[in-house]
């Protein structure tokens, strides 16, 4: 499954990051998102949902939230 | 010698920049308000030295490998600039992701104190670092600082243990080893074993008592903020307090004040040049301090504006506000990151276009750069508030009107982008950091609407000035240099060199030279605008209309201008939505980067001002007076034609991406 249909508040585990643009891999990589990293969704929002990774809070859009596999 | 001030986005490296320098640059609660780097020397009371210290502020970094433009300016810098000291600000409540950014300067040579940042915060949420034991990890110099606070702030520490490594060789704790850079499995390797390394530290040296990880009263106001329904309304109301203050209550009650003092002055002067000639007469008080004071009466409405504006951009909205449009904003291809240049567009549109550079998306960025101007700045703002004034009785719906149309061009206009520049469907992630809210500093916000309103003086001083006495010099000479006589202002100089353009305005519904004039003049500066006009008209007192009322009758101050309320909104339309000043013009340059788009964006806003005027006009006068207005043909004509140049391009566009699609096809 991927990031859209997390639970709020549960703490999930990396599995993969699916995108062709490695710039925004290595992007997402000095954020501290990346496989085997835990990350939390905080809230769904209409277009995508807050996360917590690290220490940082973040929103992402739907593309991403999809790309991002837990 | 020169200490670079590095570190993540919002970790306050130019609010520690602005305390160490005595400077007044733009700072703001989110992540790449700062796109340029800055310098500047330190003040000696932060060290008491005789060398000068010069700190150079730089934009924030996640890491050594820039994402964005403006972040390859601060990897650039400290590996090719070689500066004497590093001074890496460390956000304290985010130290796991802060560190990696951390360890890579430390691998540079140059010796570095890190300033561990917002340490208030974390002293609230029970948050304890141990600064000793993270130096003598990091094998290098920790300091708590609160870059926000007045005293007691660390600064001085920082500064002297900065200046104290001069010449010294900083050691790295963590060594990436020889890699190879071009390997991604690699380089992503390497970077593991780094982000270990610095997750072993702060597990040694924090702890938490509140997880980030766990919802908390900030996420809470996020909810209600980005809300689903409540998102845009919210947005809406805040942005129309905004403009309601500055420009129709609070802004105008100090202004009243103001004008009054100018009026009081330029009476004095009048009093004083009585015996002279009178063309130094009508230069010195109609045409300087006239022209010059109807600009400078509307500066409180201007600084109401930035004062609230700052406030804003200090809380931490501007990113929830990124949040919540970047649905919409996807839909007409641009992303949330686009409101950000727009709203700081309404101070002002250079900065405005500068804060493009953290889209990354090319397309994207160019768009925005281009359309950003629609948003109505702060110069345009004293030409809504005396149409509003003289037209509209000061009614607040006109400035609210102005910006929402605004907003409406810039979708409008986007869509017209991606049309000509031939907009494929490929991805574009959004991912924005939420800061923590904080209550904005009042005192931040006075300096910012201080050096700002102080701008804006200093414009009125010299390109206004120049332009207003140009112009009154224009208009009181004819060709043969002889004093125009009364009743004869149509051979002016003046007159003769904009009633060419006036003809052009014909089908707008303001085809006077005077009009014309004020709208060339805005070229140069949108304020100029309204000192033309004051210039032209021989009327200074834009504020308080009232006044004027009483001196020349309800209508005729309308009348004075001898257009219509139909024509005057046109008017207005056409200033607010035609090329701004040339100074934001070469603002788009240095962005967009190509002559193709930039010429394109200056046809884009000449195009839609002059449609505009001429759809408001023409269907203003149709439903008020049942017929078209004057020179309506002429004009049809024209906008036919620009609609036809864009289908054309269109079509083009069209046809040679169904082109493009068809070889991808056919290699298929």
């Amino acid at each position: 499954m991927n990031l859209t249909n997390a639970q709020e508040g549960k703490e999930y585990i990396i599995r993969a990051i699916e995108t062709d643009d490695e710039e925004m891999d290595a992007f997402l990589f000095s954020l501290g998102c990346y496989t085997g990293e835990p990350i939390t969704v905080i809230s769904h929002l209409k277009g995508g949902c807050v996360v917590s990774i690290k220490d940082g809070r973040y929103n992402i859009d739907h593309q991403l939230a999809s790309a991002i596999l837990i | 010698m020169r200490i670079a001030l590095t570190g993540n986005p919002n970790s306050g490296k130019t609010t520690m920049y602005n305390a160490l320098t005595g400077r007044n640059e733009r700072i703001g609660n989110w992540a790449g308000v700062t796109v340029e780097k800055k310098e500047s020397p330190i003040k000696k009371n932060f060290y008491g030295g005789a060398e000068e210290l010069i700190a150079v502020d730089l934009p924030g970094a996640y890491s050594m490998s820039p994402f964005t433009s403006e972040e390859s300016i601060t990897s650039g810098y400290v590996k090719n600039e070689h500066p004497d000291a590093i001074i890496n600000i460390v956000d304290a409540t985010n130290l796991s992701r802060s560190l990696f950014f951390t360890t890579q300067l430390l691998e540079l040579g140059i010796p570095m104190v890190v300033a561990l940042n917002k340490s208030d915060i974390n002293e609230k949420k029970g948050t304890k670092i141990d600064t000793e034991k993270l130096s003598s990890l990091l094998g290098c110099p920790v300091v708590a600082t609160v870059s926000t606070s007045a005293s007691g702030n660390g600064l001085t520490e920082v500064v002297r243990t900065a200046a104290s490594l001069l010449g010294q060789h900083q050691q790295a704790p963590y060594h990436q080893g020889n890699i190879s850079l071009n390997s991604k499995a690699e380089v992503e390797a390497a970077d593991r074993k780094r982000f270990e390394f610095v997750n072993g530290i702060v597990a040694k040296v924090e702890t938490r008592k509140v997880l980030t990880r766990e919802k908390n009263t900030q996420d809470k106001i996020d909810d209600i903020l980005t809300n689903k329904w409540l998102g845009i309304p919210i947005f809406a109301v805040v942005m129309f307090l905004v403009f309601d203050i500055s420009q129709s209550t609070l802004g105008p009650a100090i202004a009243d004040i103001l004008v009054g003092w100018i009026e009081g002055f330029q009476g004095t002067v009048a009093g004083m040049v009585e015996n002279s000639s009178p063309l130094l007469q009508a230069l010195l008080v109609d045409g300087i301090i006239g022209g010059v004071g109807a600009v400078v009466g509307f500066l409180p409405l201007v600084m109401v504006m930035y004062f609230l504006i700052s406030l804003l951009e200090d809380c931490g909205y501007m990113a929830r506000v990124s949040v919540v449009l970047d649905p919409i904003f996807k839909k007409v291809g641009l992303s949330g990151k686009s409101v950000i240049p727009f709203v700081i567009t309404t101070g002002c549109a250079i900065p405005g276009i500068m804060a493009c550079r953290t889209i990354r998306n090319d397309r994207e960025r160019k768009a925005t750069a281009m359309l950003a101007p629609f948003m109505p700045c702060g110069a345009k703002l004293p030409v809504i508030a005396l149409f509003a004034g003289v037209f509209f009785s000061n009614a607040s719906w006109v400035g609210t009107l102005m910006y929402f149309a605004g907003i409406l061009l810039i979708f409008l206009g986007a869509l017209l982008v991606n049309k000509i520049a031939g907009y494929k469907n490929r991805k574009s992630f959004f991912i924005i950091e939420l800061p923590e809210y904080k209550i904005p500093s009042l005192k931040r916000a006075f300096l910012s609407m201080c050096s700002r309103g102080w701008a804006y003086i200093v414009k009125a001083g010299t390109i206004i000035l120049l332009c207003n006495t140009a112009v009154q010099i224009m208009q009181s000479f004819n060709w043969s240099f002889q004093l125009v006589e009364e009743g004869q202002e149509s051979t002016s100089i003046l007159a003769s060199i904009a009633s060419p353009f006036a003809l052009l305005l014909i089908p707008l519904g303001f085809g006077a030279w005077q009009l014309a004039a004020a709208a060339v003049t805005g070229f140069i500066a949108k304020e100029n605008v309204v000192g033309t006009l004051a210039v032209v008209y021989g009327i200074t007192n834009f504020i308080d209309v009232d006044e004027l009322v009483l001196v020349h009758g309800a209508d005729q101050v309308a009348a004075v201008f001898g257009i219509s309320t139909v024509a005057a909104l046109a008017y207005l339309m056409f200033n607010l939505f035609t090329p701004p000043c040339f100074a934001a013009i070469g603002a788009m340059n240095s962005e967009i980067k190509d002559k193709k788009w930039l010429l394109g964006g200056i046809c884009l806003q000449l195009g839609t001002g002059y449609t505009v005027a001429f759809l408001v006009y023409q269907i203003g006068t149709l439903l008020t007076t049942g017929s078209v207005g004057t020179g309506f043909v002429p004009g049809l004509i024209a906008v036919a034609a620009m609609v036809g140049i864009v289908i054309y391009l269109i079509k083009k566009t069209d046809a040679s991406l169904a082109a493009e699609y068809a070889l991808g096809a056919a290699a298929k």
